[in-house]
């Protein structure tokens, strides 16, 4: 049934769009060689320099002109390329490939020399993701002959007419008759069939070439990436201590210095024995006192919670659920992991999703929100989704501070929030760290 | 007294009013920033300022910046600084030039009405008062270096309760003792310290932390 479902989900559309593209993008790589020569010679021949000069010479200035252009614009060219097709992947595939680290230097740029490499495999890995796409489209075109036939062969009796064309991998298909249309139609069913297994084994190549290419390499370039994300966490954790100081400063010390006073107060209204003396006034100073203790524990008890809430020790869902209930828009909780994942990696997730949370609150002026936890195996992905107004930038301060926190642990965020809604944020973190 | 009070916290703000106001101290201005602070000790010239350290704008040090403006503009201003957080670096600024008039407290020490407001006063009227963990700090920093070891336990407690700033007859009534045996302890200190003895209480603070190294 799967087999026979294949050609028909949202998938293989995206699937025949992603080989499409390659195949488009093949033939700009194999044309790439050739218009630049071309642009060279247009504009030799605008200028008027061939018009009493013999052409060779020129071509003797042109060839190494264009070799020296190529080499230099190969990386950049390579690593547009690369941006390219890593978005295509990303948005119709779903496939995530990390990008290369930033270039250094315009001719040793490594991993912009690797995207040319993949441009130039491009070609070859085109070729079965192109004729997936050919099976696919010519698939449905021939399946829907028999649909045409009343449409365009309604002349008048005996008029002769030639025969109609269908192509199929094995050639043209030729009919007459509109019982041939059914032919034709079979055939195209056949190659609909056949056509996203060709697509997959097309595009199961190309990821992986883009992965060994256009993904970052190396244990050098892994060992910058652990350096910027361990500096990363060094200053967190700093920021963290100076947000928890001035917290504590601010908070629960002040009530308490302000607490202390109060009753340093009273108990000199009461006087050391006997009838106090200004009894009227100590009972308020008390009162003050108290309600001082009270909001002193309500301080101290916020940021407790914001250090480490104590239900998150029972486990995600019920940290994630208490977290819901206080917030102001209702909000959807669903968690579904088949096993706990590490402590630190539930805290992560935790405080994502009450800061997500919380920018939901502030800025969509949405009715619902959802709230989802789902895991397999190695990797959980937190989903916070709203209804409201949409425009999250992934580079304001808020998100790509999150981006930034979830980094240190290989983390990774999307967000889907055009402007006018709904909002889509997905993290993804490894279970483990 | 004519005190003028900053500090952020509105609470403490309205605390620290309160409790002055009910012991007969005249508050003439209660501000929040170091600004504000400014504007009211030049305006209403105080007999003393009290001076949280961090406030708006930046929160890290402008009030004792501007206490030690206001030592240097305002000679006559006594200053109170006040503070989560005692740093013995900042009372070495704040004593510097001349250790009269000045004070550096935990805010903590306002629990107790009847010391604060003694300093308050003492600081008012020319005097120093330093918080005993800054004095606790310098004595213990000094213990080998400064020839402290030598003190005995009494003395020791005579010498902190000297560097806090206070008077022979405040030290009495702190250890419950009469002030002619102060007076014999305090002798005994500047000898064994071999300080020359000085009667003015200001004299003897400076004398004292600069023997411990303050």
């Amino acid at each position: 049934m799967t087999a026979l479902r294949a050609p028909f989900t949202a998938l293989a559309l995206r699937q025949v769009v992603f080989c499409v593209a390659g195949v488009v993008s093949a033939a700009v790589i194999l044309a790439v060689p050739a218009i630049l020569p071309a642009l060279g010679a247009l504009v030799v021949w605008a200028t008027g320099a061939t018009s009493d000069r013999p052409v060779a010479p020129l071509f003797l200035v042109l060839l190494p002109l264009t070799l020296v252009l190529l080499v230099v614009l190969a990386a950049p060219l390579g690593r547009g390329l690369s941006r390219v097709h890593r978005g295509l992947a990303d948005r119709l595939l779903g496939v995530r490939v990390d990008g290369p680290p930033a270039r250094r230097s315009l001719v040793s740029d490594g991993p912009g020399w690797r995207a040319v490499a993949y441009g130039l495999l491009k070609v070859p890995l085109a070729i079965p993701e192109g004729y997936g796409a050919f099976c696919y489209v010519f698939g449905v075109v021939n399946l829907s002959y028999p649909v045409w036939w009343p449409l365009f062969r309604n002349h008048p009796p005996g008029t002769t007419l030639g025969p109609v064309h269908a192509l199929t991998p094995f050639g043209t298909l030729d009919t007459r008759t509109f019982g041939g249309t059914f032919l034709i139609a079979a055939a195209g069913l056949g190659m609909l069939l056949v056509a996203p297994w060709l697509m997959r084994a097309g595009i199961a190549m190309d990821v992986a070439a883009m992965r060994r290419l256009l993904g970052p390499r190396g244990l050098a370039e892994r060992v910058r990436e652990l350096q910027v994300s361990r500096a990363r966490a060094i200053d967190d954790a700093a920021a963290m201590m100076r947000r928890l100081e001035r917290d504590l400063h601010d908070g629960a010390q002040i009530r308490l210095a302000t607490l202390a006073m109060n009753l340093g107060m009273a108990a000199e209204k009461l006087g050391a024995e006997g009838p106090p003396p200004d009894l009227a006034q100590a009972r308020e100073l008390v009162a003050l006192a108290h309600r001082g203790a009270k909001d002193a524990l309500a301080d101290l008890r916020d940021l407790v919670r914001g250090i480490h809430p104590p239900v998150l020790d029972n486990g995600l869902g019920d940290a994630l659920a208490t977290l819901a209930s206080s917030s102001a828009i209702p909000v959807e909780v669903e968690v579904s992991l088949p096993s706990r994942p590490a402590p630190a990696i539930e805290t992560i997730a935790y405080f994502c999703a009450a800061e997500l949370l919380a920018n939901a609150a502030k800025h969509s002026r949405a009715g619902r929100i959802g709230l989802g936890v789902s895991g397999s195996g190695a990797h959980l992905t937190v989903t916070v989704s709203d209804d409201g107004a949409g425009g999250a930038d992934p580079d304001g301060p808020g998100l790509s501070g999150l981006a930034r926190r979830i980094a240190v642990v290989d983390g990774r965020m999307r967000v889907f929030s055009p402007a006018g809604g709904p909002t889509l944020v997905s993290i993804e973190l490894p279970t483990h760290v | 007294m004519r005190v003028v009070i900053a500090e952020d916290a509105a609470m403490m703000r309205e605390g620290l009013v309160r409790l002055l106001t009910d012991r007969g101290f005249e508050v003439c201005a209660a501000v929040a920033d170091a600004a504000a602070l400014r504007v009211a000790v030049a305006e209403m010239v105080p007999d003393v300022a009290i001076v949280d350290i961090r406030m708006p704008p930046t929160h890290t040090d402008e009030g004792l910046r501007a206490a030690l403006d206001i030592r240097r503009d305002h000679p006559g201003v006594g200053v109170l600084v006040f503070s989560q957080y005692v740093e013995t670096r900042y009372a070495a600024r704040l004593l510097a030039d001349r250790p009269a008039g000045v004070g550096y407290l935990l805010k903590d020490r306002v629990a107790d009405v009847a010391d604060f407001v003694d300093a308050l006063t003492r600081v008012a009227s020319g005097g120093t008062a330093l918080d005993p963990e800054v004095v606790g700090h310098l004595m213990r920093a000094g213990r080998d270096t400064a020839g402290l070891g030598s003190l005995t336990p009494r003395e020791r407690e005579v010498l902190s309760l000297m560097a806090e700033g206070r008077s022979n007859a405040g030290i009495a009534g702190a250890l419950a003792i009469t002030p002619g045996v102060v007076e014999k302890h305090v002798a005994n200190i500047f000898a064994k310290l071999g300080l020359p003895s000085s009667d003015s209480d200001n004299r003897r603070v400076l004398a004292v932390l600069r023997h411990v190294g303050g």
